[in-house]
């Protein structure tokens, strides 16, 4: 592992009696893509949040780039940028609105922020629908968008909440090789996701969370490793033996 | 402050971009000032219908009767069947109608005595009490003019052919009606406008004002339900830059629409000197960023747009309510002081202090003193429920 960019030390939050986290631990290298895998309601999305900022944990810290949760949250805020899980977007404005909005909202001049914003959506294969209103495109392109927003400002490091439910396979496709161009430019991604086949291709170390705590933690092929041949086991049923066949509807 | 005027101008270019958002706010204080126009903007002097049930047909008095009741600038007059009168008194349509019993025409002419019928529900109403004194005045001038007829026959030497003296006392009649002896002139005193401008046009303003309260509110609720919120809140924007941003778009949204109904009333109803209107201007402006922050305050805590809307209504009601806009409350009882927590009492106090007392903004110190405390208190006030409420931060 390079060097660490994201420690997270034993964050704990309950929601009323509901651990939703529970002492979890770990930490993301410079330039890492980390995945964060888990069934519903295994704590990945309440983790996000509190990396992000938006949920103080009941105890523990996180420091990201050197800056502390707890004590300069504002600073890391200038590190990150969040892509989460539900879409997050203006519908009734156009797609270059949208990105040039949160570009000043993470500090960027107008200017900076529009050739930004031109800069994300050629990026995700949109430029030519940059006028076009949010609430006109299709579920894919509104998931391009939401990445596309994540990555005003040129963030260090990017949390992305399951970026590619619900789309078709060619949006995916692009997703897919954002992410890689990203993590080629020096990006550290946190990446949470239900696909096991796309953590397996795009993590370089993927923790596996169920009831608000860690239960593995390796590359993918150490995962692979601990159940059988990695090469011939798949991280789906490395998943499934950890954290059981029952069905998780929460 | 760049991000929070950032903020602003995007939920005005949102509003901006919704036409169907734009035409209806901006047709909104048109809409309330017609409504406000047709309450108090009418004649100044009355003017009713009478309803009549003629059962005399083509007789001469009767037939005389509608005329001059036609005649009268104050009244319009309306001819009605005994059944639909009977149907619109029962259905309270109507509270008086007048009617001209068969045979009325023939008794006068014979010399004898006749009479109208006055059908009414309870005392007739206060239009109908008017009818019915305007067609008694048009029943005794009839009944005057039958007097002179009848002694000018007595004193008028014999040979002179009974209808020549009824045709020259006709025309002496009639110029006397065109010129009568003593006349009656109305003269308005004061300004011709009606006093219910100046009782009501306060709390018909302050009352639209407090339509801020719920779209502050919902810009706050729309902004969680889009998961805009929580994306704003992992960017460098703070959350009181997102509140002021959010503030100074609903306070600009509802001063505009405000802007509309002060110009309108003031050009119709001429209730505001140049100076007086400016004044108004400040007064609205304070009191919208008054509710603009108890908006705010309700945008914080709420979790649903449901729920908003509905914390939005009650304290709009009970401010409502409360603050004089519909009733005055008696000083010293239990609502007047609950009224003290309304904004409305405030804000109508100002503006009737400045519209009925021609009062200037120095002697309103304490009304909107208020009103700004609640702004700065109301600002700090939400930003903390925010943070104290899960999900803020």
């Amino acid at each position: 592992m390079t060097e660490p960019f994201l420690v997270a030390q034993d964050l704990h939050k309950s929601f009323n009696d509901h651990k939703a986290v529970n002492g979890v631990s770990f930490t993301v290298g410079k330039g890492e893509i980390f995945g964060l895998l888990g069934p519903n309601g295994a704590g990945k999305t309440t983790t996000i949040r509190i990396l992000a900022t938006v949920l103080e944990a009941d105890r523990g810290d996180a420091t990201i780039g050197g800056y502390s949760l707890k004590n300069s949250p504002g600073a890391v805020r200038t590190l990150i940028g969040v892509c989460p899980q539900d879409l997050a977007l203006y519908p009734d404005l156009a797609a270059l609105d949208n990105l040039v909005f949160f570009g000043r909202m993470v500090g960027l001049s107008g200017k900076e922020a529009k050739a930004q914003a031109m800069a994300n959506l050629e990026l995700m294969g949109l430029a030519n629908r940059a006028r076009g209103k949010i609430e006109k495109f299709s579920g894919g392109m509104k998931r391009r968008i939401n990445l596309a927003i994540a990555l005003m400002g040129h963030p260090r490091l990017l949390f992305l909440d399951e970026p590619t439910v619900g789309i078709d396979p060619q949006s995916r496709h692009n997703i897919y090789e954002t992410i890689q161009g990203l993590q080629a430019n020096g990006m550290t991604i946190l990446y949470t996701t239900h696909y096991m086949e796309e953590a397996d291709r795009l993590c370089d170390r993927v923790a596996i969370m169920d009831g608000g705590q860690i239960i593995a933690l390796g590359t993918p092929r150490e995962l692979k490793g601990q159940a059988g041949d990695p090469d011939k086991t798949t991280l789906e049923s490395v998943f499934l033996n950890l954290t059981g066949h029952s069905l998780r509807d929460d | 402050m760049s991000k929070a005027i950032i903020v602003a101008l995007r939920e005005v270019r949102t509003y901006l971009q919704d036409k169907a958002d734009l035409a209806f706010s901006l047709l909104l204080p048109i809409g309330i000032f017609a409504l406000m126009y047709g309450a108090f903007g009418g004649q100044d002097l009355f003017h009713g219908t009478a309803y009549i049930v003629n059962e005399d047909g083509n007789g001469k008095f009767a037939t005389m009767l509608l005329e001059r009741l036609e005649a009268l600038e104050s009244l319009d007059v309306e001819q009605l069947t005994p059944a639909e009168a009977d149907r619109k008194l029962n259905r309270s349509d109507l509270r008086m109608v007048v009617i001209i019993p068969e045979g009325f025409s023939d008794s006068l002419t014979a010399g004898k005595t006749a009479s109208l019928v006055f059908k009414q529900r309870g005392n007739g109403g206060d239009e109908g009490q008017i009818v019915a004194s305007l067609v008694r005045g048009v029943v005794e001038e009839i009944e005057q003019e039958l007097q002179v007829q009848a002694q000018v026959k007595t004193l008028a030497p014999s040979g002179i052919p009974a209808a020549r003296i009824e045709t020259t006392v006709e025309k002496f009649l009639a110029r006397d009606r065109q010129s009568p002896i003593v006349a009656i002139k109305e003269i308005p005193v004061g300004n011709s406008r009606p006093d219910p401008v100046k009782q009501f046009m306060p709390g018909i303003i302050t009352m639209f004002v407090l339509f801020a309260v719920t779209l502050t509110a919902q810009t706050i609720v729309e902004e969680r339900r889009k998961g805009t919120l929580e994306r704003l809140l992992t960017t460098r924007l703070s959350t009181g830059q997102l509140f002021i941003g959010k503030f100074l778009a609903s306070l600009g949204r509802g001063f505009v629409q405000t802007l509309i109904l002060l110009v309108l009333a003031g050009i119709v109803f001429r209730v505001f000197t140049p100076l007086s209107f400016v004044q108004a201007v400040v007064i609205a402006l304070v009191f919208a960023a008054a509710a603009g922050v108890i908006g705010l305050i309700i945008g914080s805590v709420a979790r649903t747009p449901d729920q908003a809307t509905w914390m939005a209504v009650f304290i709009t009601m009970f401010m409502t309510m409360l603050g004089g806009t519909f009733f005055t409350v008696s000083r010293g009882s239990v609502l007047y002081i609950l009224g003290k927590l309304s904004l409305n009492t405030y804000a109508n106090d100002a503006f009737k202090g400045l519209i009925v007392r021609g009062d200037s903004l120095a002697d309103m110190g304490l009304e909107l003193g208020v009103l700004i405390g609640v702004v700065a208190i109301g600002l700090v006030l939400s930003r903390v429920l925010f943070r104290a409420v899960p999900g803020g931060r």
